[in-house]
């Protein structure tokens, strides 16, 4: 009964965001409930991820029994697993910092049930294997991001969240459209099938408008330049725990999606949407530097680079060898970490300013009654500029062997460039906030955010700076299980195609009536 | 038939685009109604291969996919709790800035 782990990372938040809405009346109890559920799921995803590292298969859960490219399945393989972890462990990261946030909106009783839906949703579309199923978690993570950010204690909340919703809307139907071309051409939506069927005959006609749909819907999730708009406005308001988690784990969902597009469901395609990508993620990398060093708040500062770091992302994945792929996976897994502990760090910062924001006319010199937050602002900004010990210079390194190993030493040059920008409005921040003089007549309040999440972020990125290897060789693996979707179909096409070599025990299917699913009707 | 909803799929898709581009919101919230309906329309299509007859009647060749249905059902349900809540920021978004037009609905300019 292994592979109930690759359902499991979902329905933990979910069962426990529908008991954490009982406890609405006891908010302490909320709190720790949400908190334990949250460390509960992330242990079953760190089972998950050790099974799959130990076994070298994918884990396949059969939602109600019902046969693969029949029903519902849930795919747990390298990839799914991996990013399932990171975006746990943020998770988590974030609800202990909402739990020690002076922010009111985490004080109202239906916080801790829609974040916990949130987690469900970004673990949902990273672990399932159906495109629609697909869709319908990305709605219920975009609703809850929304509906989170539009409580926000910025009253310009409402207006972050209209403006990200609208724009999500438009990409669910996108999706749904995508939904529709490789159904009415292929008749499966199940994503091993549809890899099998397409590689059979990638003819049809509405082959290319899915291609271009999907790719323009992971676009707009991960903020790659074209469809980037909505992202600095939309992260700058959301309450802090909130803004942590959506700029560092769910624009992740795109990197994902990206993954999966090239090398399962249309490697006929891999050539154009690697060539977009480059293209893309160089300019991602300058206009987010450079729309980061002149932003004059901190919290826009971080969201714009988010966008430069995912720049470098997909520039690796699209050089598309497997030591650029393998550092397109480190990257990803580092950046969640050092960018959720430095937002947190800045609503730190924020909560403590007089007027409870963090720009930086307001914030200027308040650092110089917290110094320790001050240093663990350094060591991030340093992870952030990928310099040695910490993980983001792992992460830069393992990006640039990428670039000189695949030749590509035009944009590995550009994203250098664009690499040094990080430097110049990281250390701008640090000497704004912790240097410079206190402007007269602001004072710091005595109170405000623990730094309790983020001083344990900052550890694991240290962390992970100074021994690196587990990680890495994680994403060797994750890069070989990539590049072999043969496994992925064997796995969950068990017993269904007469190519199959041999039935996999660890493919087994549940017993029907044991779990319902989860969201779909 | 089939030319009947491919046409009622593109008019739709050019009203939705047409008035998703206007300046008042709720114009704009309109358009992407209709833009939804016009690709719920089009999942629909995509199983009802003759859509003349509805699902397990079995004519060979004339029966309807039930698939696409449930996926329009979840599509529309999921949808319907979008636009709610797309109304409900409409409707704090006009009482507190007291407009409806696009243009001056962005505060969030630093």
């Amino acid at each position: 009964m292994e592979s109930i782990l690759a359902v499991l990372p979902v329905l933990i938040p979910l069962a426990g965001a529908a008991v954490a809405m009982l406890l609405r009346r006891r908010r302490r109890a909320q709190e720790s409930w949400a908190l334990g559920v949250m460390v509960l799921a992330l242990g079953s995803s760190c089972a998950l991820l050790w099974v799959v590292w130990h076994e070298e298969t994918a884990l396949v859960y059969a939602m109600g029994g019902w046969q693969p490219p029949f029903g519902i399945v849930m795919v747990g393989d390298a990839l799914s697993a991996i990013m399932v972890v990171m975006s746990q462990l943020v998770l988590c990261a974030a609800l202990l910092y909402a739990m020690g946030c002076k922010d009111q909106c985490t004080y109202y009783p239906m916080f801790y049930p829609v974040f916990l839906a949130l987690g469900t949703g970004l673990s949902g579309a990273l672990l399932t294997g159906d495109v629609f199923n697909l869709f319908v978690f990305v709605e219920l993570m975009v609703i809850s991001g929304a509906v989170l950010t539009a409580i926000s204690d910025d009253k310009l909340g409402t207006e972050a969240a209209f403006k990200y919703f609208y724009i999500s809307m438009l990409a669910a139907v996108f999706l749904l459209l995508a939904c529709g071309c490789l159904y009415a051409s292929y008749g499966t939506l199940n994503m091993a099938d549809l890899s099998v069927r397409i590689m059979a005959d990638p003819s049809a006609p509405l082959l290319p408008v899915a291609v271009v749909s999907l790719l323009v819907v992971f676009m707009i999730k991960s903020a790659v330049v074209p469809f980037h708009f909505w992202q600095p406005d939309f992260h700058t308001a959301a309450p802090t725990p909130v803004h942590a988690v959506l700029s560092s784990v769910v624009v992740k969902l795109g990197v994902y999606g990206f993954l999966r597009m090239n090398y399962l469901l249309f490697p006929m395609y891999m050539e154009q949407v690697q060539g977009a990508l480059i293209v893309l993620g160089v300019v991602g990398v300058f206009f987010g530097g450079l729309g980061a060093a002149g932003t004059y708040d901190v919290k826009r500062m971080l969201a714009y680079s988010t966008m430069a770091q995912i720049g470098f992302i997909v520039v690796a994945i699209g050089w598309g060898t497997p030591l650029a792929l393998m550092a397109a996976i480190v990257y990803a897994f580092n950046h969640s970490l050092i960018k959720a502990a430095m937002l947190m760090l800045a609503g730190t910062v924020a909560s403590r300013a007089p007027v409870k924001t963090a720009a930086f006319s307001m914030v200027t010199g308040l650092g110089r009654s917290f110094p320790m937050t001050g240093a663990l602002f350094l060591l991030g900004g340093m992870a952030l500029a990928g310099i040695p010990p910490t993980n983001g210079f792992v992460s830069k390194m393992a990006v640039f062997q990428g670039g000189v190993e695949a030749e590509q030493l035009g944009s590995l040059g550009l994203i250098a460039v664009g690499g040094i920008i990080t430097l110049v409005y990281v250390s701008r921040a640090f000497s704004r906030i912790w240097w410079e003089a206190p402007r007269e007549g602001i004072r710091p309040k005595a109170y405000g955010d623990r730094v309790t999440a983020p001083a344990l972020l900052i550890g694991l990125c240290l962390l992970l700076g100074l021994w690196a290897e587990p990680l890495l060789k994680l994403a060797g693996m994750t890069t070989q299980s990539l590049q072999d979707p043969q496994a992925y179909i064997n796995a969950v096409m068990v017993g269904t195609h007469d190519d199959t070599p041999e039935p996999d025990h660890t493919a087994s299917v549940g017993v029907p009536g044991d779990h319902r699913e989860p969201v779909t009707e | 038939m089939i030319l009947i909803t491919s046409l009622a799929i593109g008019l739709m898709f050019g009203i939705g685009i047409f008035q998703l581009l206007r300046r008042n919101v709720l114009r704009s919230a309109i358009g992407l109604v209709i833009i939804s309906n016009a690709v719920n329309l089009f999942l629909l299509s995509s199983g009802a291969y003759w859509g003349e007859s509805p699902a397990y009647v079995d004519a060979a060749g004339q029966r309807a996919d039930a698939l696409p249905q449930a996926l329009v059902l979840t599509a529309i349900v999921i949808a319907m709790a979008g636009f709610a809540f797309v109304m409900a920021m409409i409707y704090i978004l006009a009482v507190r800035y007291q407009t409806t037009d696009l243009d001056d609905l962005s505060r969030l300019r630093y």
